[in-house]
């Protein structure tokens, strides 16, 4: 508990927001609060939250990921094209996360280990990785998976949860531990802070960010497979655009996009804030691009709020000395 | 006849239906609250507000008291926003959804989950490829001969010398124009057709400026292109604009599927000199009775049961010949435009 007090108040801040928007949707609409709704509200964006996790502590170590979708998209289409050409599902499946580790470390190999700019090298990835996803599948739609595989992605699992969304809590908790529990994590904001600094200081900096763009790589590759499951079929343009809304959601959680602060729960209160948010709206039946300007202002609103409160801050206190 | 009529109208009375193959014509009961639900591929595009008006028409005259929602997604989230429209649908427990599937399979488990909860699902103007989680597909022109009259107006502004020409699409995954290009490459192979070539496919996914681009990259392309033909009311305007700019309209012609409205400059200019295209407020119209016909238990979804759709007559469920499962409901005709009858239509 020795986060700064301005990101206490964001927290505080999220919480309220998530509040007021919790309780005009239970005033809007009887259905808001029903379990089943519930979990479609996860079940909907499912896919962009657990990538989101893994975005969380790329932007604290104090780089991007912007290839995310596009290894979500390879994933699937490799996984569909190898089983269309007979392969069994289940090697399938392990030849597409193997496909998103390979372009993760691809990733960061050039940026750890010949120090590009991560915002090139996955922007380059971005393109390539959705080529190659086109190139598998062409202008076609891949479906009839084994039904195993489709329930996977469409039926709950334990209780009214889906697999997607006992990964999803898994994978918070081990996020949580690993970025505020673990030496590694100290690293994590360490690097994000001062690379210099942690350079000099002994810290293998180049494992660290390479591990990083792998885990990304792998996770991605995972929620693509999930995503497929979710929707039976697969085509080339799978969760296309999805990193913008990925990494929105990472910087309305408080995190900076400087690196070296942020943390999970802010993430958390943010998915749940545009969950509630998008979910809210659908049940208003207000949809398109309706939608999507109220979303938008939210995020201009919050991620121009705290740097705006910290400018007026330090001019105050420039005065005051 | 008459006994007939009594009949139906009395087991309409008791929500329960004509015995099965009776060839009994259904009337529609007005006055029942449904809610519906219209779902275009996305918002914004002038054909699916003209079926939204003719949907609007139609609960009108069924004095439905139950809501009409026009809801869409935005273009660049068609997919993922079509999947949590019909799932919020399902959640709120509406009568049907009428839905225009841009979504291919993908659409197919938020579809089945909706119907599982007696939501019926009819789709129209493009539907599930598979059938699947779908009760009844209300077609707008037969598709085949959609492909026959694509291949006519290539012919027409071709002329018998041929050419080569190409295609530009919707999305790639859009079950309707996958279908009618389709069925136009089957019309092609017969002799009257055999100097026209077709030289590719690109898709401008609906896109305004993407179709526009992909027009000028064909023309790029393939340098002894005559003609560009879009079934997509998207791709046609945006194709002949295109031409226009590049002042290639004498050298290349654009047709295919068009609304008047939005096509009458380009026919004036000769720029797109013949397009064809049918009512989408009928199609709208037709949409709405079906599905309100099938939430109010008058009509089933099974082939042989017939119906009136108010001021559009008589209409029939039969299966679909061009997909492997599910049903259908043709409405047809398709009109031809040109400069002789663009303006008229137009207005």
């Amino acid at each position: 508990m020795t986060l700064p007090v301005g990101l206490r108040r964001w927290e505080t801040l999220l919480l309220a927001m998530l509040a007021v928007i919790a309780c005009l949707n239970a005033a809007d609409s009887p259905f808001y609060l029903g379990v089943g709704n519930i979990v479609n509200l996860f079940q909907l964006e499912i896919e962009k939250i657990i990538v989101a996790l893994i975005m969380t502590l790329i932007i604290i170590n104090g780089e991007i990921d912007l290839s995310v979708a596009s290894i979500m998209g390879l994933a699937s289409c490799v996984a569909a094209y190898l089983f269309h050409v007979g392969w069994p599902m289940p090697l399938a499946l392990l030849a597409a996360l193997a496909s998103g580790a390979l372009a993760g470390a691809f990733n960061g190999f050039w940026v750890a280990y010949v120090g590009l700019p991560s915002l090139a090298v996955t922007l380059a990835g971005l393109i390539g990785y959705r080529g190659i996803a086109r190139i598998l599948v062409e202008d076609r739609a891949y479906g009839g998976f084994p039904d195993w595989f489709n329930a996977l992605g469409q039926q709950p699992l334990i209780g009214p949860l889906t697999l997607s969304i006992v990964i999803f809590v898994v994978m918070f908790a081990a996020m949580a531990v690993i970025l505020h529990g673990s030496a590694l994590g100290r690293l994590v904001y360490v690097m994000g802070n001062n690379l210099a600094a942690a350079r000099y200081s002994g810290v293998r900096v180049k494992r660290v960010k390479l591990l990083l763009f792998v885990a990304s790589g792998t996770i991605s590759a995972l929620a693509g497979l999930l995503y497929a499951a979710r929707l039976g079929s697969v085509r080339g343009d799978m969760a296309m655009g999805f990193e913008l809304d990925i990494i929105t959601i990472v910087l309305l959680g408080g995190v900076s996009i400087f690196g070296g602060s942020g943390n999970l729960v802010g993430v958390g209160l943010s998915i749940l804030v545009i969950l509630n948010l998008r979910n809210g709206m659908g049940l208003a039946d207000i949809t398109g691009n309706t939608q999507t300007s109220v979303i938008g202002a939210l995020l201009i609103l919050s991620v121009l709020a705290p740097n705006v409160a910290q400018m007026l801050h330090t001019k105050w206190k420039g005065r005051e000395t | 006849m008459r006994k007939t009529l009594l009949m139906t109208a009395a087991a309409v009375m008791f929500g329960m239906l004509a015995p099965h193959g009776a060839r009994a014509q259904t009337i529609i009961e007005p006055g029942k609250p449904v809610d519906m639900v219209l779902l275009p591929k996305f918002l914004g595009i002038a054909v699916f507000d003209q079926a939204h008006k003719g949907a609007e028409e139609a609960a009108k005259e069924l004095k439905n008291q139950g809501k009409l929602e026009y809801l869409g997604p935005t273009p660049e989230n068609s997919v993922a926003g079509q999947i949590e429209i019909v799932t919020n649908a399902t959640t709120q427990g509406v009568g049907a959804i009428m839905m225009s599937n841009n979504s291919g399979d993908q659409i197919e488990p938020a579809a089945k989950a909706a119907h599982a909860k007696g939501i019926k699902v009819v789709t129209w103007d493009s539907p599930i490829p598979s059938g699947q989680g779908e009760d009844v597909f209300v077609a707008q022109v037969d598709f085949t001969e959609t492909g026959k009259v694509m291949a006519d107006m290539a012919l027409s502004i071709m002329g018998p010398s041929g050419g080569t020409f190409a295609v530009l699409s919707a999305s790639p995954d859009a079950s309707n124009q996958n279908a009618w290009i389709a069925a136009m490459q089957t019309a092609l192979k017969e002799p009257k057709y055999a100097k026209l070539k077709l030289a590719g496919i690109v898709y401008g996914n609906d896109q305004s400026e993407a179709s526009y681009n992909q027009a000028l990259a064909l023309v790029d392309k393939y340098k002894d292109l005559k003609l560009i033909m879009a079934p997509t009311t998207v791709g046609i305007v945006a194709a002949a604009k295109a031409m226009q700019d590049e002042k290639l309209c004498d050298k290349i012609k654009v047709s295919g599927l068009g609304l008047p409205s939005e096509m009458l400059s380009y026919t004036k200019n000769g720029c797109a000199p013949e397009f064809a295209l049918w009512s989408f407020v009928d199609l709208g119209y037709l949409s709405y009775y079906t599905a309100y016909g099938l939430a109010t238990g008058a009509i089933k979804a099974e082939a042989g049961q017939s119906f009136k759709a108010g001021r559009m007559g008589d209409y029939t469920i039969t299966k679909d010949p061009t997909r492997k499962e599910g049903l259908r409901i043709l409405m047809g005709p398709f009109s031809k435009y040109d400069s002789s009858n663009v303006e008229a239509a137009a207005k």
